[in-house]
């Protein structure tokens, strides 16, 4: 027993059973969606094969990603401007956006996507008011295709993306900025040379973050996609509750994670990951 | 009274759901909690009751109330059992995840008559208990091993009046006639109806669709791409009539006439080729209540239930006794009343049992 | 190493700042002269990091103008102003190596990359720091960070070089050191620097003049042996050094401790007060003697111990006598 504790932490031992718990309940449906995956229909990698054989998968695949990398794009861009305008005005205009950001974490995504339809939808308020007054002759395609999507999605992520993005800007020494001011730098180079790489972070996590949600999106996609957005999410779901091909829903779920394992794996050659999960910059 | 009532179904869902792993534990307590009933009651009361009621796995929304008048009174009346409620929806696959977990709770499922043909064979489904269950009361071939038909559903559709005035769509060849008819169309996203339309569209007699030649069924579907949407809800389909985004769409039937209403009859239901599918009640294998579900299957055959289900949903009756007394009210809506049962084709729950899966599969990748 | 600086004389003309209705500096007028090192000195809320403030262009003026040799400079942008400027806390770019920190000022004005290489090198051996030029500021000692924000301050030969409390951040021994170099530094480039301190003995050893300021306003102006000869009042005798106040013919008069003089036996025909020794502190080169004086006020004494060789002792009756010149009498206040 010394010989153990000479090793081991006590600490773990208290933790020790919550572990086993985490690891059952966490890594079991993992190692289960990786075993269905070369094991239903048949034994082997033949559902694996499929992303080779089949066009329609790799384009339901590059759709996603395409969609995912434009909504963490935007999400990330115009979460940057609401984070950098929250950080350096007033403390009650703080207090309105970031209430404002709240209550649109609240409402269901439902609602959200739904009042996009009433606002951009083809007999929507935008199009109707543009109609009336005679600016155009025919409606805007808004919603119903990628379009559509891309605009719910990102509607949807920006307060993710703001999140971290706050948390970085706000530990942020504003006396590096004078220095930087005072020693003759305008105000664009001090953003590019000085404020955007020390919130580099918080623009890390909040793109794996916003990325990683929209690799999971299903509703938004399906109702303002008009049916012609596939994504992998909705694909899985599908194959799991419709065709009851699940071991394709488990290779595309496997192929998923690995995917943002991979991504992590990338990221962690550049950066210390704990720095953008919020540990300590040194 | 009510409010008590209320917090005992709630309760009684929450120890379903508590037992089933859904709930953890504190919710469920604070629930018990709140409305001052000791936990040992509320389970311990649950599973008394459990051989007292049959279990209906329906889509929530108004079946649950239409169910109850229609069938679960009647049942009741005759058995002194009651009837409960899980409004998830009883989408195959999770039937199967239900069945292979071993904690059935559901004891019938409104489902489709291809989920009999699907499921059956690979042992997810008890056999229908034909010495309690008529064959006789449902269209003949739609009295299934694992699975009868309670009623039927039409894949029709609607058109906007205002767009084609004079010279209205008669038929699915219209539905897919873009130049003749210009403007945006909508169908069922899973599939189902948007083939056979399809393939009608392009020249197939009615009774002599299947085998479906999919390559020319989606040949046609992606003729139409650029024009078309595509719902995956009975409401989406609904919203996209009546928020005027389409001026043909693809509907269940017995949503017609609520969007004839709801546009004030600016959108017509046409029910010329719609394409009937036997919706069916199957039985989990395994089912909590046992045998006792096929008298509550039974009681849902007879006329009065087929009526009243008609009445209240819009579904249409699948037991030829109850074609002949269809109100006139109902005449256009139902497809098997007599305006028009001689209009409409029949699914093939054999071959969509059997091809179901790769068809959607097929034709989503078609779509996207 | 001296810059061939033309520039580097500041007017501060009748300068207030408002805070709302709080005016935290209140009418200053002040001449800084080229080359000289300034230090404005003064407790905390004195107004001294404001008027730096304001002179750096951080902090807009209210009232009254600054000028850079009689040019105002009251509407240029603070990054406009060329001024150096070492940082509480020194504010170095975390991300960047020492080089960088220090090349940023010639690289933001697109110097030549040469150009920017050479200068760094000669500011790296100016700070002595030559074998830490790769390295980022977290990987230096607080001593050799405090060399880095000077040399980037530095780098692009400013006129005026301002410092906010540069040496607040390190230890006591550490910081002696650091002044000697700062002082050789500021010898050798001629640079005009003002620096801000609430600690009076940085003040007293690096600086040409004091500004000695209290609650927005100037207290007195001087070099430091004018100000520890020369207070004007109270508050500027009691600040700077230790003082004791002496009530004469109603007047008040400052005596610092090492200008008394003490002796034991009682009744000295030059003897100014007599008292008794309370308490004896020995602090190696001197020793400190605390006397209740007669008339009832307490007198600190400095003595150097080996022209006292006489042991004093706890209620030993003294005499305390001091030449005229000792005694400066203060304005009220």
């Amino acid at each position: 027993m010394p010989a153990l504790t000479r090793h081991i932490h006590p600490g773990w031992l208290i933790i020790a059973p919550l572990l086993v718990l985490v690891m059952a309940l966490y890594l079991g449906p993992i190692l289960n969606i990786l075993w269905l995956s070369v094991t239903d229909p048949e034994p082997g990698f033949g559902n694996y094969a499929k992303l080779g054989e089949s066009d329609a998968l790799i384009r339901i695949v590059w759709t996603t990603v395409r969609i995912c990398i434009i909504t963490t794009l935007f999400s990330v861009t115009l979460g940057y401007s609401i984070a950098y305008a929250m950080v350096h005005c007033h403390q009650r205009q703080k207090n309105y956006m970031l209430t404002l950001l709240l209550v649109s974490f609240w409402i269901s995504i439902l609602v959200r996507t739904f009042s996009w339809l009433m606002l951009l939808g083809r007999k929507g308020l935008v199009n109707v008011t543009l109609e009336d007054i005679g600016l155009i002759a025919e409606p805007i395609a808004f919603m119903r295709n990628e379009l559509g999507v891309l605009i719910g999605m990102i509607h949807y992520m920006i307060p993710y993306a703001v999140l971290p993005l706050l948390v970085s800007m706000q530990s942020l020494d504003m006396r590096v900025m004078d220095a930087s001011r005072n020693l003759g730098a305008s105000g664009s180079q001090t953003f590019w040379r000085i404020y955007l790489p020390l919130t580099t972070p918080g623009i890390v996590a909040s793109t794996l973050l916003v990325f990683i949600l929209s690799l999971g999106f299903y509703v938004t996609p399906a109702v303002l996609g008009g049916g012609k957005v596939l994504m992998v999410a909705e694909y899985i779901s599908v194959q799991l509750l419709v065709t009851l091909k699940w071991g394709t829903a488990a290779m595309l779920a496997a192929i998923m994670l690995m995917g943002v394992l991979a991504m992590l794996w990338v990221m962690s050659r550049f950066m210390k990951l704990s720095t953008v999960f919020g540990g300590a910059a040194r | 009274m009510h409010d008590k009532q209320f917090m005992k179904e709630t309760l009684q869902d929450s120890a379903h759901a508590y037992k089933e792993g859904r709930m953890d534990r504190r919710t469920f307590l604070a629930l018990c909690g709140a409305s001052g009933v000791a936990l040992n009651a509320v389970l311990a009361g649950d599973a008394e009751a459990a051989a007292d009621h049959v279990v209906m796995w329906n889509w929530g929304g108004q079946s649950e109330e239409c169910h109850g008048s229609a069938i679960g009174d009647a049942f009741t009346a005759s058995t002194g059992k009651g009837l409960k409620f899980d409004t998830s929806g009883p989408l195959e696959g999770k039937i199967k995840e239900m069945v292979d977990s071993g904690n059935v709770t559901a004891d019938v499922a409104d489902a489709d008559l291809f989920n009999a043909v699907s499921l059956g064979p690979t042992g997810h489904l008890e056999p229908i208990d034909y010495s309690v269950v008529s064959k006789d009361k449902t269209l003949p071939g739609y009295a299934l091993e694992h699975g009868v038909s309670v009623i039927l559903y039409g894949y029709a559709f609607v058109y906007d009046t205002e767009a084609y005035g004079d010279n209205p769509p008669q038929n699915w060849a219209d539905f897919f006639d873009t130049a003749k008819f210009p403007g945006m169309r909508s169908l069922y996203k899973w599939a189902n109806g948007s083939l056979e339309a399809a393939l009608m569209a392009d020249g197939v007699a009615g009774d002599a669709l299947y085998p479906l030649d999919m390559d020319r069924a989606l040949a046609k579907i992606t003729s139409i791409k650029d024009n078309s949407l595509y719902w995956g809800s009975g409401s989406e389909a609904h919203s996209m009539v009546v928020n005027g985004e389409v001026s043909m769409g693809m509907v269940w039937q017995n949503r017609g006439r609520n969007i004839e209403n709801d546009t004030d009859g600016r959108y017509k239901l046409v029910n010329n080729q719609a394409l009937a599918m036997p919706g069916a009640y199957i039985v989990p294998k395994g089912n909590p209540a046992g045998a006792a579900v096929m008298q509550f299957i039974a009681t849902a055959q007879e006329v009065p239930a087929q009526l009243a289900l008609l009445d209240c949903l819009g579904m249409t009756p699948s037991n030829p006794a109850a074609f002949g007394q269809i109100p006139d009210d109902q005449q256009d809506y139902a497809i098997t009343s007599a305006k028009n049962i001689d209009k409409i084709v029949y699914n093939d729950p054999d071959w969509w049992g059997k091809n179901g899966g790769d068809a959607v599969n097929a034709f989503l990748e078609a779509i996207s | 190493m001296a810059e061939p600086n033309q520039t580097g004389s500041l007017q501060v003309r009748n300068v207030s700042k408002l805070f709302g209705t709080f005016k935290a500096v209140n009418d200053i007028s002040l001449d800084i002269r080229k080359g000289e090192f300034l230090t404005l000195l003064g407790p905390s809320g004195s107004g001294k990091t404001t008027l730096l403030m304001m002179i750096a262009g951080f902090l807009d003026i209210s009232e009254g103008d600054i000028a850079l040799d009689e040019a105002s400079i009251a509407n240029v942008p603070a990054e406009k102003r060329n001024f150096g400027m070492v940082f509480q806390g020194y504010a170095l770019f975390p991300h960047m190596t020492v080089r960088d920190n220090i090349g940023y000022a010639l690289s933001v004005r697109k110097r030549p990359a040469a150009e920017i290489t050479a200068r760094v090198d000669e500011m790296l051996e100016l700070v002595q720091l030559q074998e830490f030029a790769d390295r980022k500021p977290a990987q230096l000692s607080g001593g050799q960070q405090q060399r880095v924000a000077l040399a980037r301050a530095l780098c692009f030969a400013p006129p005026v070089l301002l410092l906010d409390e540069p040496l607040g951040a390190l230890d006591k021994k550490l910081r002696v050191e650091v002044q000697e170099q700062l002082k050789d530094i500021h010898r050798r480039v001629g640079t005009t620097f003002i620096y801000v301190t609430h600690d009076q003995e940085e003040a007293l050893s690096m600086s040409d003049r004091i500004v000695i300021m209290r609650d927005g306003a100037i207290e007195q102006v001087g070099t430091p042996k004018e100000l520890y000869e020369r207070p004007i009042n109270q508050f500027t005798a009691g600040f700077l050094g230790k003082s004791n106040f002496i009530q004469h013919n109603g007047k008040t008069f400052a005596l610092r401790p090492e200008k008394i003089d003490l002796r034991a036996s009682a009744s000295h025909p030059d003897a100014r007060l007599s008292g008794t020794v309370r308490s004896v502190t020995y602090f190696g080169s001197m020793q400190r003697v605390i006397v209740d004086a007669s008339d009832g006020t307490e007198i600190e004494v400095d003595i150097d111990v080996w022209r006292n060789s006489e042991t004093l002792r706890e209620g030993d009756a003294v005499d305390l006598l001091w030449t005229d010149d000792a005694a400066v009498e203060l304005q009220m206040g």
